[in-house]
Parts: C-alpha cells; sequence; structure tokens
C-alpha cells in the first residue's frame, strides 16, 4: 500500500505519540505523586463521594435504638419504579419496634429495579429511609439485590452510644 | 320531601332545573360542581345532620318589593348546600371569596384537635378530610397549642376500633345506627371539646351491619380491626364481586394483596344492597377464602393424603364416576356459581345418565317447595327486595330475617322509616325477647312451639271478624274458626287491622315450610294469602348463597335427594359420590347421617376450597376457586343473576368446579364445547328458560332478573 516510509510513519507516529503520554503520567505518577492524578487505587483506596450522592438505602434508628420507620408504605407509593415493599403490623407493649401504633413487619426494596432518584426519602414522613453513599451494590445472584429489612437496618446503637 | 315539580335554580351562573326541594349540594353535584362536604349522606337523616359546615354556599332568593319590582335578596350568612333545599329563583355561589375563606376556617377549626397521624391512619390516602384540606385548607396550621389526646385504638366491638382524636363528629355513625341498621348503638358522649362517639355504658358496638360505619366515617375514626394496618390504599387492587355468605347477593368490592382479600366493601346496586354489606359479609367473606387453602389434588394413601397431579386425579375420579354410571351421585354446595351447578348437572344427566344431585342440606322437602310453587306460582320472590319499599304491609314469619336476610331486613326497615309500610312478624316463643324486626314492627305475633299453623289460622279468623264483609268460600271460614280460639291480644289484633288494609307482602323464612308441619303452614299460608289479597306476592327465601340458582336449574328437583343420596353412599347403593363445595359433616342437618355415610361410602371424591371436615373423609380431594379467584354469576334470594369477576389467580393449580366438571366429560368421552364460564353460561341461556333473559350487557351492570321458572312436574 503506497510508499512504505509514509506507511511506517502513519502507523508508529500514533502509537510513539500515546506511549510517551503514558509514560509521561506514568513518570510523573511515580516520581513526582503529583496531586493532578485521577486514578485511585481501587478497592485499597475509595474516592470521598459527593456530599449528595444517593446510594444503597438504610432504614435508619431513632436515639433509644426504636425504628424511626412506621410501615406507613408513603415511600413505596412514591416510588416510580414501585420497587418497595411494605408489610405494616402492630406494636404491642411487649413487642415495640417504633414509637406509636404501627411498624414495618416487612420491608423489602428491589435494588435491581431502583433507579436511586430518593423519592422514598423524600416521601418519609419520620426520616427513617435514607440514601447513603454505599455503592458497591454488585452482587452474583439476582435474588441477592432483593433487600430485606434486615439488611437495610443501621445495627442497634452499642448501649450507652447513644447520648 | 322532593317533589315532582322542577323550578329554575342557579348555581354558579349556571342555570339548571330541578325537583322543588332537592338539596342543593345533589344538584350542584349533578351539574358538576363540587361542593365539598363531610356529614352529608344521601341515605341519612338530617336529624343531626348539617353540623359540619364544609358545605357552605351563598344564597340568595328573590324578593318582590312593596312596588311589584323583583329583587334578588342575599342571605346574609352562607348556608349549608346539604341542607339547603331548591326553591323557584334561588341563587347559589360556591366559589366566592368569603366561601373559600368559611372553607379555610371550617378546616382549620376541625382539624384543631385532629392528631393529623395520616402515615399510620387507615384511612390515609382515601380519607375524605385529607382530600378536602389539600384542595380547600390552608397550606399551614396556626395551631400551636395543646390538642386534646385520648388512648388511641379504643375497641369498640370486635371488628370496630375507634380512635377518639381523629373524630369530626359529623354524626354519620350514630345516624348510620339510628337510621339504617336501627339498634341505635352508637350516640355522642359529653360535651364541647370532649364530644365523642360511644355506646351506652361502653358495652360492646354490638350491631349486624356496624362495618358499614367504617365505610362511612369520613375520617379514620372508626377503622377496621381486620384491616387494621394491613395494607394502604395504594397497596391494593380493587376488583368488583358479589358476596357470597348469604343468599342476599350483595355487590360488594374486593380489595386485594398478594393473592389475599384484605377488606370487603359496599358497591352501589340500588336494587339489592343500595351501598350496605353485613358484617357476615364484611368481616366473614375475607376470613372464609383465606387461611389455609388447597393447592393441588389429594390422593387418599392409607390414612394420609398424598399430593397428586390433575391427570392422576382426575383419571381416578373418571374410571370410579363411570364405573358408577347412572348410580353416581353429586352433592352441590351454596356457594357453587350458576355455570358449576349448570355443568356438573350436565356431568351427570349428558356424561353418566344420573339424576343423583342435591344441593339441599336442610329439611325442606322437594315436595313442600313444589307445593309452594303451585299454591303461589311458579316465581318464589315475586317480590323482590326493592319492591318492599312499595308493600303497604310486610309479614315476616319463620325467619330471624335481619340474622337470614340482612338486606332484605334492611329494606323492609327502610320501607317502615319513610312511612310506606307496616311490618308484621310471627316469631316463635322461643327466640329472643327483643326481635330485630319487633323493634320496628307494627305487631309482632308470638305462637308457641309448632304453633306457626295455629296463629296463622288464629290471623284469618281475625282478620274474617275485622272484615265482615270480606268474600270468603264457607270452607274456609269453617277453617278459621276451627281449633284453638283466635288469641285475643293486643298483637293480633294490631295485626288483623293491619292485614285488612289490602294486599301486602308475605315473607317465609326456609324454617317455615321445613317443619314436620310444612302442610299445616302451607294450607294456612295460603288462605291468610288469599284473604289478604296477597297470593300473588307469597315470597318463600332461601338461605343459601346460590340456592336460588341452584332451585332455578332444577338442581334438586330429582328424587332421592340428599338423603336418599347420603343413604345409597352408606348402603352401597352410590358407588361414586361428588361433593363440590359442600360440607356435609357440618352443614348437613343430621349431621351424624352424613358422617355415616361418609365411613361407609365406597368412593369419595371432594372438591373445595379448604380441607374441610368432609375432605378428610374423601378418597380424592380436588382444589377449587373462591368467588375472588375466578368469573361466573350467582343468582340471589330475589332471582337476580349477577356477575362476579376474577381478582387473582387461583392458589397453586385449583380450578373452578365447572371446569372440573368439564374436564371430566371429555374423560367421559362425552367432551363439551366450554372453553370458558361465558361459554357454560351461553349454554344455561339457551337451555333452561329461567336464565333464557340474561344478557351479559345486563350482567355488567345491577344483574339480571330470572324468568319465573317452570314447575317441573
Ligand atoms: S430511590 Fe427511587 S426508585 Fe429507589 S426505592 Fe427510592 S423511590 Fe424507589
Ligand atoms: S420508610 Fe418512611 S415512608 Fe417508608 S414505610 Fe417507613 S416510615 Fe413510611
Ligand atoms: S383521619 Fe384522615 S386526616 Fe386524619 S389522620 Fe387519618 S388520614 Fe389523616
Ligand atoms: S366516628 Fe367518624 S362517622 Fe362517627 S362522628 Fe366521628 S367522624 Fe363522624
Ligand atoms: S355537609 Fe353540610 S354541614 Fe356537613
Amino acid at each position: 500500500m503506497g510508499n512504505p516510509v509514509t506507511a511506517t510513519r502513519e502507523t508508529w507516529g500514533p502509537i510513539a505519540q500515546g506511549m510517551a503520554l503514558t509514560l509521561k503520567h506514568f513518570t510523573q505518577m511515580i516520581v513526582a505523586r503529583d496531586k493532578t492524578s485521577v486514578t485511585v487505587q481501587y478497592p485499597e483506596e475509595r474516592r470521598e463521594q459527593y456530599p449528595r450522592t444517593r446510594w444503597r438505602h438504610a432504614l435508619t434508628r431513632h436515639e433509644d435504638g426504636l425504628e424511626k420507620c412506621i410501615g406507613c408504605s408513603l415511600c413505596a407509593g412514591a416510588c416510580p419504579a414501585r420497587c418497595i415493599y411494605v408489610e405494616a403490623a402492630e406494636n404491642s407493649d411487649e413487642r415495640r419496634f417504633s414509637p406509636g401504633e404501627r411498624f414495618a413487619a416487612r420491608y423489602e426494596i428491589n435494588m435491581l429495579r431502583c433507579i436511586f432518584c430518593g423519592y422514598c426519602q423524600e416521601a418519609c414522613p419520620t426520616g427513617a429511609i435514607t440514601l447513603r453513599k454505599d455503592f458497591e451494590l454488585a452482587d452474583h445472584h439476582r435474588a441477592d439485590f432483593l433487600y430485606t429489612k434486615q439488611m437495610l437496618l443501621e445495627p442497634t446503637p452499642a448501649p450507652g452510644a447513644a447520648g | 320531601m322532593n317533589d315532582s315539580k322542577l323550578v329554575n335554580v342557579t348555581i354558579n351562573g349556571v342555570p339548571l332545573q330541578v325537583p322543588k326541594g332537592e338539596r342543593i349540594i345533589e344538584s350542584a353535584r349533578r351539574a358538576g360542581i363540587d361542593i365539598p362536604y363531610f356529614c352529608y349522606h344521601p341515605r341519612l337523616s338530617m336529624e343531626n345532620g348539617a353540623n359540619c359546615r364544609m358545605c357552605l354556599v351563598e344564597m340568595a332568593m328573590p324578593r318582590t318589593g312593596p312596588d311589584g319590582t323583583v329583587t334578588l335578596a342575599k342571605h346574609p350568612k352562607p348556608q349549608t348546600a346539604c341542607s339547603l333545599p331548591a326553591d323557584e329563583g334561588m341563587v347559589v355561589e360556591t366559589e366566592t371569596e368569603a366561601i373559600v375563606k368559611a372553607r379555610r376556617g371550617v378546616l382549620e377549626f376541625l382539624l384543631i384537635n385532629h392528631p393529623l397521624d395520616c402515615p399510620v391512619c387507615d384511612r390515609g390516602g382515601e380519607c375524605p378530610l385529607q382530600n378536602n384540606t389539600l384542595h380547600y385548607g390552608a397550606g399551614a396550621s396556626r395551631y400551636i397549642e395543646a390538642k386534646r389526646h385520648y388512648p388511641k385504638a379504643y375497641p369498640l366491638s370486635e371488628h370496630v376500633v375507634l380512635d377518639r382524636e381523629r373524630c369530626i363528629q359529623c354524626a354519620r355513625c350514630t345516624r348510620f345506627t339510628q337510621d339504617i341498621s336501627g339498634d341505635a348503638q352508637l350516640d355522642f358522649l359529653k360535651r364541647g371539646a370532649d364530644t365523642q362517639i360511644g355506646t351506652f355504658n361502653a358495652a360492646a358496638f354490638s350491631s349486624l351491619f356496624s362495618g358499614n360505619t367504617i365505610e362511612i366515617c369520613p375520617v379514620g375514626a372508626l377503622t377496621s380491626r381486620d384491616y387494621r394496618f394491613r395494607a394502604r390504599p395504594w397497596d391494593l387492587a380493587t376488583q368488583k364481586s358479589i358476596c357470597t355468605e348469604c343468599s342476599n347477593g350483595c355487590s360488594i368490592k374486593l380489595d386485594h394483596r398478594d393473592g389475599l382479600v384484605l377488606r370487603v366493601n359496599g358497591r352501589v346496586n340500588e336494587a339489592v344492597n343500595e351501598e350496605w354489606t353485613c358484617d357476615r359479609g364484611k368481616f366473614g367473606l375475607p376470613a372464609s377464602i383465606s387461611g389455609e387453602r388447597l393447592t393441588a389434588p389429594l390422593l387418599r394413601d392409607g390414612d394420609r393424603f398424598r399430593e397428586v397431579t390433575w391427570d392422576v386425579a382426575l383419571g381416578v375420579v373418571a374410571e370410579k364416576l363411570q364405573a358408577a354410571g347412572k348410580q353416581a351421585a353429586v352433592l352441590a354446595g351454596s356457594k357453587l356459581a350458576n355455570e358449576d351447578l349448570y355443568a356438573l348437572q350436565a356431568l351427570c344427566r349428558g356424561g353418566l345418565g344420573s339424576v343423583r344431585y342435591d344441593y339441599r342440606m336442610g329439611t325442606q322437602s322437594s315436595e313442600a317447595r313444589d307445593a309452594a310453587a303451585m299454591l303461589f306460582g311458579p316465581n318464589p320472590a315475586p317480590t323482590g327486595i326493592a319492591g318492599l319499599e312499595a308493600s303497604p304491609w310486610t309479614l315476616v314469619v319463620g325467619s330471624d330475617l335481619a340474622v337470614e336476610h340482612p338486606i332484605v331486613f334492611l329494606r323492609l326497615r327502610k320501607s317502615w322509616r319513610f312511612g310506606k309500610s307496616k311490618a308484621l312478624e310471627m316469631v316463635s316463643s322461643s327466640a329472643p325477647a327483643n326481635t330485630h324486626v319487633g323493634a320496628f314492627a307494627w305487631s309482632s305475633v308470638r305462637y308457641a312451639d309448632r304453633g306457626l299453623p295455629e296463629s296463622l289460622r288464629s290471623a284469618c279468623s281475625l282478620l274474617l271478624a275485622e272484615m265482615p264483609g270480606l268474600t270468603a268460600t264457607p270452607e274456609i271460614r269453617a277453617w278459621a274458626a276451627t281449633g284453638t280460639p283466635p288469641a285475643d291480644d293486643t298483637a293480633s289484633r294490631r295485626m288483623a287491622t293491619a292485614l285488612s288494609t289490602g294486599p301486602g307482602t308475605i315473607l317465609v323464612g326456609e324454617g317455615a315450610l321445613s317443619g314436620p308441619d310444612w302442610r299445616e303452614v302451607l294450607v294456612a299460608l295460603g288462605h291468610l294469602a288469599g284473604l289478604t289479597g296477597s297470593t300473588g306476592s307469597v315470597n318463600r327465601l332461601v338461605s343459601g348463597c346460590n340456592d336460588r340458582g341452584a332451585e332455578a336449574l332444577g338442581f334438586g328437583d330429582w328424587q332421592p335427594g340428599t338423603a336418599g343420596i347420603l343413604a345409597g353412599a352408606a348402603s352401597g347403593a352410590t358407588p361414586a359420590l361428588w361433593i363440590a363445595g359442600a360440607d356435609p359433616v357440618t352443614q348437613y342437618h343430621d349431621p351424624q347421617v352424613a358422617i355415616a355415610a361418609l365411613e361407609q361410602a365406597s368412593f369419595v371424591v371432594v372438591s373445595d376450597i379448604k380441607l374441610t371436615a368432609t375432605a378428610r373423609m374423601a378418597d380424592v380431594v380436588l382444589p377449587s376457586c373462591s368467588v375472588a379467584e375466578r368469573d361466573g354469576t350467582l343468582t340471589n334470594v330475589e332471582g337476580r343473576v349477577q356477575r362476579f369477576w376474577k381478582a387473582f389467580e387461583p392458589r397453586g393449580s385449583a380450578s373452578p368446579d365447572w371446569l372440573i366438571a368439564a374436564r371430566l366429560l371429555q374423560r367421559l368421552g362425552k367432551p363439551s364445547v366450554w372453553f370458558g364460564w361465558q361459554d357454560v353460561l351461553a349454554d344455561m341461556r339457551s337451555h333452561v328458560a329461567a336464565f333464557g333473559g340474561v344478557s351479559l350487557d345486563a350482567l355488567e351492570k345491577d344483574g339480571a332478573m330470572l324468568v319465573a321458572p317452570q314447575v317441573v312436574d
């Protein structure tokens, strides 16, 4: 194909240019460890998320350890992806999960369908459901994306921790 | 109240012609003008009404001055549209600045003590208070003072939970118990800000119709114990249906979620239940179809059951039925749809050549039924439910109407309430002192055990004494004069005065013609009906959900009847018995006979929705569908064929009974041409004269009446 000299230049020229750029950044990173580098060493390092990032949901608790969620289904009603399932039940003095009369006996989110719009958080009258910064949601099986209440619920604060 | 005379009114500048005296809120609604309201309910009286003040409007009336000029005189204060009768020349404004402000004020006032705990309130999402506040209220509350507090969730009764904080004192519930159900259980206690509803002495709210108050309460003050916290309105899907708990066949709505009926609400059907339901249906229906259900065919394996495929189960059943041939028998339950009964009938007669099928579990014989049909005409319920409203008197015999026929009872009470009808009752002295009908009856006559014929005879003879000019054959006069002399008490004499006013209606409960004395009862009823000119309006009420449909199909017309079938099963004369949706062990009038028969029977197949006591004794058990899981039609007590719609998929591999019959027919080598329930209905319409007039169009609306069935000779 035509002039061998031109062909060689057209083939090897851009490669050399590209490699030069790579080499430049490589040396900068190795030698200067400079702040302009964009790569982080995931998973050893994790980039700080923006303050309003919306990722994995959490069901939060009051300071006394009671669940904030009252099982009102408003999040499920607001959810455009219809991916929240809530089944409520009645608190009793012997079995109390949340303040007041009602708590969520079942609370499930289908993470495969969630679009992380945050409407659920917006709708929640008690601030129970929140979207947090935990973005590592990959999993192996479809069924594992059905997050149950136990998975979503914050751990009970250690005794004496609140306060 | 409404004159048929039309008057001209103007609402928001729209000229309308409405009946004189019609409430403006109704006129506006018809014209598509929205007037918000809480306490108004078209079926409740205005006594204690017009109390919420939400429906305020401005009103002006034309006034003729001394010089003859007509000016429009505006009423200085806003008026409540729910109590404002339309009159000639009335001018109404619903959206003036003053009204907008007044509504906002009313809502602020109503919300002063309201807890606004919408997120945990069962009414949230379908709450008139929420809706009106959203549309007509202020955006924020100015109220910062402490609200009134009461303990939450006070149990008024087993079914009804009261939250006094949420109550807006609209008096809908109290008026319901006073006007509609008549038990007058609820009323206001205390006064001022402490006003609350409650029962006398804090007794349980005991009513056969309490569930309706939950539906009409415009806030979440009255809620259902069973439905409590089970779902929010947006979690539910709703399907139209028919209640199967008694023969009245109320139109209902099934609210369901995940294949479970969570609640039943009334659906408007002016011809039947208006909009009400009874507690048996409202709370009993969801319970009767939930719980442990059959999901796959079961085959007996020693003293246990083994799950098998339909193929295996139907193979066994078909083989046994075929072998039994003419001797095979079918017992059908009262909740089976018309289509099921027709298909079962086709299986027996067409497939097996057998006429051994019946549905009756009581003691009434075909003889009694046919004799009644000869005497009073082939239509067992010529008056119908709505027809009661026009009857000058209605005599109830042999039935605790409110319990057996709650909706017929409500209609009877309604016609009494509007002064159109006198309720008369003949009741056994063993019945409780305060019967439901007795509470408003013109006359309630008691008779001793087995004394109904005597009591009827005594009524006839008092009637003859009351009206000497009455045309009566000497035989009747002689008959009336025999026996014990007429009871000369006030109740009997009052009854005679009512009976003497001309033709009325007689409601005969199933019990009246089920005893050994049915012949005497029938004769006496015949004479009484004849003397009062009411022969054409004697209504024989049936109790089971679709008993009327079974009767119209001729399902129990053949010998040997249920007793004969059971006896055959015991003696081996019935080698194969299919019990479809029935539970003779608990339902047959003599359970011991049923149990003995099932123990001896050589082959019994039971199809039902649950593993009933009868099913436990069967050789094969087939899972069938409840009313929520399939389509079909049911015939109610007045002969109204009504459609119900499938709400969700059946459990497991359950199948409606008509389809089981169709599959068996196929195995017997006599395939049917039914691909869906409509095909069965179509077949039924062309082969059974009674169903001839049932059009699909009518089924989509209020249902279609049976053509009066012909007596089978
Ligand atoms: S973030 Fe959006 S899509 Fe996801 S659960 Fe919430 S409302 Fe639904
Ligand atoms: S998370 Fe919030 S909105 Fe959802 S059910 Fe619980 S309290 Fe209601
Ligand atoms: S009654 Fe209506 S307004 Fe009151 S708490 Fe319940 S939903 Fe909210
Ligand atoms: S309980 Fe409901 S229906 Fe009864 S008065 Fe109060 S708000 Fe009205
Ligand atoms: S609706 Fe008219 S005052 Fe309540």
